[in-house]
C-alpha cells in the first residue's frame, strides 16, 4: 500500500493514530481471509469424512482372530477415521481461536478510534474540529466505520463459532452445504462491508484517489 | 488481391481465431462449473429451514445467504458474458472474412468458368472446395455462439435445477467431430497455404 502524500500530514498525534489505525485493519482482514481459505479447506474435509463414515460398513459383532492380524478390523478402520475427523476439528479450532485474537484485535482499534474522537470532543466540543484531518471525513466518520466493521466480523465470527461446534455432528448433506456456504461466503460481511474498508483506506491516504 | 491470396488470408485467419476461441472457452469451463456449485448450494439452502437448525440463532441468516450466493452468481454472469463478448467477436471476424471471399469469388466467377472453380489437383483443393469450407467453419462458429449465448441468456435463477446442471448442458454443446472436420480440412490446405 502506498502512501499519498496529500495533505494528511503526519504531524497530529490524531492524524498519525487514523491512519496507522487504518493500515491495521486493512492487515487484519487479509488474516482473516486466509484464516477463512483455510478453515474453509477443513470444513470440507470435515465433511467429506462424514460422508465417508455414513456408507461405511456396519461394525462385524465378531471378527475372526485370523482376519485381524492381517487386515485393519472394522474397528481399527473407524477409530483411525475417527482419528482423522479429530484431527481435522483440531485445525479448524486453531483457525477459530486465530480469528478470536483478530476480532479483539479490531475492538482494540475500535476502542483506540473511539479514544481519537474523545479527545477531539474535548479539545473541539461537540462539533469535532472544524477542518477534516484528512480529504473529507470527520473523525466521527472514523469512528462510525470502525464500528460497522467490528460488528460485522464479531457477529461473522459467532456463526463460524457455530459450525465448528456442529459440523462434525450432522450428517444431513444439505445442512452440510449450507454450513461450508456460510463458512464461505460469510454472510455478515458482504461486499458492501468491504467497501467500508476501502473507504477508509481512501480517506487516510493508503489508497491514492 | 488475388482469390487464392484471399483464400490463404483467410484460412490463415481461421488458423488464429480458432486458437483465440479455444483459450476463451477454456476460461469459461472453471466459470461455469462455479456456476453449477453456487446452483447445488442455493438448492441446499432451499431445501432447509434454517431456524430449524442450530443456525436458527441467526434470524436473518437465510436471507443474507441467498443474497451473497445470487451476489456471486452475478459476479460469475458477469465474467461470462465478458468471454461472450469475445466470442462475438472473433465469429464476427471470421464472418466477414468469409463474406470477403466470397463476394471477390463472385466478382471472378464469370471470368473464371465452373470447370477451372471445380478443378482439383492431388495437392490443392478446389476452389469449390476451399470456399465451402470456409462456410462450413463459419456456419460452425456461428451456431456455436447463439447455443452458448442462448444457453446463459435462458439461464433462469429460480430454476435452481437448471443453474446446478448449467455445466453439463455448457460442455454437451461441444461438437468434436465438427470441429475435426474443420481441422482436417484445414490439413487439406498445407500445401496451398505453402505455396504461392
Amino acid at each position: 500500500m502506498s502512501s499519498s502524500s496529500t495533505k494528511f500530514s503526519a504531524v497530529t498525534g490524531s492524524a498519525r493514530k487514523i491512519k496507522d489505525n487504518a493500515a491495521d485493519w486493512h492487515n487484519l482482514m487479509v488474516k482473516w481471509d486466509k484464516l477463512n481459505t483455510d478453515g474453509f479447506q477443513f470444513a470440507t474435509n470435515i465433511v467429506n469424512m462424514r460422508n465417508s463414515q455414513k456408507h461405511h460398513q456396519p461394525l462385524e459383532d465378531f471378527p475372526s482372530a485370523s482376519a485381524s492380524q492381517t487386515f485393519p478390523s472394522a474397528v481399527q478402520q473407524q477409530a483411525a477415521a475417527a482419528a482423522e475427523l479429530q484431527e481435522e476439528c483440531s485445525k479448524l479450532q486453531a483457525v477459530v481461536d486465530q480469528m478470536v485474537v483478530i476480532v479483539t484485535k479490531m475492538e482494540h482499534l475500535t476502542t483506540i478510534q473511539r479514544g481519537v474522537q474523545d479527545l477531539e470532543e474535548f479539545q473541539f466540543g461537540p462539533e469535532g474540529r472544524t477542518l477534516p484531518l484528512c480529504h473529507s471525513w470527520r473523525t466521527k466518520d472514523f469512528e462510525e466505520s470502525s464500528q460497522v466493521l467490528l460488528a460485522a466480523f464479531s457477529q461473522e465470527l459467532k456463526l463460524k463459532q457455530v459450525i465448528l461446534q456442529k459440523l462434525a455432528h450432522t450428517t444431513a448433506s444439505d445442512l452440510h452445504m449450507v454450513y461450508l456456504s456460510c463458512w464461505l461466503h460469510q454472510p455478515f460481511v458482504p461486499a458492501q462491508t468491504r467497501l467500508a474498508l476501502e473507504a477508509l483506506l481512501l480517506e487516510t491516504g493508503h489508497r491514492l484517489l | 488481391m488475388s482469390l487464392q491470396g484471399a483464400l490463404r488470408k483467410s484460412f490463415a485467419a481461421l488458423q488464429n481465431h480458432r486458437a483465440v476461441w479455444r483459450s476463451v472457452l477454456e476460461e469459461c469451463d472453471p466459470l461455469m462449473e462455479s456456476l453449477g456449485n453456487l446452483g447445488e448450494q442455493m438448492q441446499a439452502l432451499s431445501r432447509v429451514r434454517v431456524s430449524d437448525t442450530p443456525l436458527g440463532v441467526f434470524p436473518d441468516l437465510q436471507e443474507r445467504l441467498q443474497f451473497q450466493l445470487l451476489q456471486a452468481v452475478d459476479v460469475l454472469l458477469h465474467r461470462l458474458w465478458d468471454r461472450m463478448s469475445r466470442l462475438q467477436a472473433i465469429r464476427d471476424s471470421i464472418g466477414n472474412q468469409v463474406s470477403t471471399v466470397l463476394q471477390l469469388y463472385q466478382d471472378a466467377a464469370d471470368a473464371l468458368g465452373l470447370a477451372a472453380a471445380t478443378e482439383r489437383s492431388s495437392v490443392v483443393p478446389s476452389l469449390a472446395d476451399m470456399l465451402g469450407w470456409l462456410q462450413d467453419a463459419e456456419r460452425f462458429y456461428r451456431r456455436q455462439f447463439l447455443q452458448r449465448k442462448t444457453l446463459l441468456q435462458t439461464l433462469r435463477l429460480d430454476d435452481l435445477a437448471q443453474v446446478e446442471g448449467a455445466s453439463k448442458s455448457w460442455k454437451s454443446l461441444e461438437s468434436p467431430d465438427s470441429e475435426q472436420q474443420i481441422t482436417d480440412n484445414l490439413c487439406r490446405l498445407s500445401f496451398f497455404m505453402e505455396s504461392q
